[in-house]
């Protein structure tokens, strides 16, 4: 008799596992589903950097189409300046700029900096995303190309000056890879070309080589850096590497980016060849980036 | 006496081993919005999936949290996924549960139910009754329901600059179609 119960009881612990276990299989069964889609599926890493600037130069990242960005950016005079130079507050250099989104790969933008009176003008063109599922790309990859015009007053009208003259090129490839949720790095191997040098020994064409990241500190802000190395045969004599690290803020529709650096231009030839202060000697400027983005053209509804 | 003892394991065994009729869908809408004094959100995914075991009851549903589409800016949504939901950490949202009233399938017509389950948005739970409408058609289950969702409750902070633009009550709205597997 105690046997039978016993048996009875087991039977009935079991089926009622079996019913449990039952249970839960309607979820895992949604769970094996999804997972089986998404091997069919390409999934594009996204946001690898929260704007289309790491610091001063470009990040991976485009506008999506339809999307114009205002961007106003500030950098002061050099901290060490002390006290008299209110910590270089008294020194501005700006730099405003709009940006557009044209297709989901291409962006271009317009801007013009106090710092010399520059023009300037780029396109960037992304032509690989990182993804996973079906494809499996681990980097995406980026050509940015800018042409950039000082408008400042000929230091010798009496020879002959040529509108070309005052025209420099960047040409950059962006290698960048989002490593987890919070970090992301890119490589940025950059040419600068000057049609024409100031000095007979200057080099016409700096090559440089970028570094940069970024690690999120909670999900609106983030610490960034850049660097750009110059090989020293393509360099001009006396200038530095640029060295900058700065903050991602993220409010509604704005970003803000906070940061110190040692170059005091905006556009790729001012920071990337003609960087002149030092960190080590306490030539750090404090600059920041406001950008602002409005919707000029809604995507049309499926 | 022996036979009053075995006619619940009987019955369980039998209930236990009754092939389940499982209802699926794949495509199911959802669709949800925020009404703020400034801002009227929107945004949809036709990804929702769902099953329900009709021989226990039981549903279960889950809906990945990028595929939802529409806002009223590409980086609105970048920010709903990067900022709000976080979504590459938690990336699903389920509900799944028992359906409290006992429904008789095999006749069609229209019942109102009250799901009982766990839903689970942002990585937290929340026991939950949601009315739904249920549809009977005879091959298929038809589901529509509207609720909503406070952000506070999943542990989705509203920053203070977003304040009138964002609303902590979501509503939200599905409808889906499932037939048997």
């Amino acid at each position: 008799m105690l046997q039978r119960k016993l048996f009875i009881a087991v039977i009935c612990s079991c089926s009622y596992l079996f019913i449990q276990a039952q249970d839960i299989d309607l979820n895992k069964m949604l769970e094996e589903e999804q997972k089986k889609e998404d091997k069919d599926k390409i999934k594009y890493t996204e946001a690898t950097f929260k704007t289309t600037r790491l610091i001063n130069g470009h990040s991976i990242e485009n506008l999506a189409p339809g999307i114009m960005d205002l961007k106003i950016s500030h950098r002061f005079g050099t901290v060490n300046g002390g006290a008299y130079e209110f910590f270089g507050l008294d020194n501005a250099s700006m730099r405003m700029g709009l940006d557009f989104g044209i297709t989901p790969h291409l962006m271009l933008g317009v801007g013009r900096s106090t710092y010399q009176k520059q023009y300037d003008l780029f396109v960037k063109y992304k032509f690989l995303r990182q993804s996973t599922g079906k494809r499996n790309m681990p980097i995406s990859l980026a050509v940015m190309s800018a042409v950039m015009a000082t408008t400042l007053k000929w230091t010798d009208p009496n020879r002959p000056n040529y509108f070309s003259s005052r025209l420099q090129y960047a040409h950059q490839l962006i290698v960048a890879r989002k490593l987890s949720e919070s970090t992301s790095i890119q490589i940025m191997p950059t040419l600068v070309h000057y049609n024409l040098v100031t000095n007979a020994a200057d080099p016409n064409d700096i090559i440089a080589i970028g570094i940069g990241g970024r690690q999120k500190i909670t999900p609106r802000v983030s610490i960034n850096i850049e660097y750009y190395y110059q090989l020293p045969a393509y360099q001009i004599p006396n200038t530095a590497n640029s060295l900058s690290v700065g903050f991602d803020i993220e409010t509604g529709g704005h970003v803000f980016q906070l940061h110190f650096s040692n170059s005091r231009g905006m556009t790729e030839r001012t920071f990337i060849s003609e960087t002149a202060g030092k960190w080590s000697k306490g030539d750090i400027l404090f600059g920041f980036n406001i950008s602002r983005v409005f919707t000029i053209k809604k995507p049309r509804k499926k | 006496m022996k036979l009053i003892q075995f006619i619940p394991v009987v019955w369980l065994i039998c209930t236990s081993f009754v092939q389940p009729v499982i209802y699926t869908s794949n495509n199911g809408v959802v669709n949800f919005r925020s009404e703020a004094p400034f801002e009227l959100i929107n945004a949809s995914s036709k990804e929702l999936k769902g099953a329900i075991d009709l021989s226990k009851n039981n549903f279960a549903f889950r809906i990945r949290i990028r595929s939802f589409e529409g806002f009223n800016s590409p980086l609105q949504k970048e920010h709903f996924n990067e900022n709000y939901m976080q979504s590459e950490q938690f990336p699903e949202a389920s509900f799944s549960g028992k359906i409290i009233e006992t429904i008789d399938y095999s006749s069609k017509g229209k019942y109102t139910i009250r799901a009982k389950g766990k839903l689970t948005i942002h990585g937290v739970d929340q026991e939950r009754i949601i009315k739904s409408e249920i549809e009977v058609t005879g091959n298929s289950i038809r589901i529509s329901s509207n609720f909503s969702i406070m952000l506070s409750d999943h542990n989705i902070p509203i920053p203070r600059v977003v304040k009138e633009k964002l609303a902590n009550e979501i509503l939200v709205s599905i409808n889906t179609e499932l037939f048997a597997k």
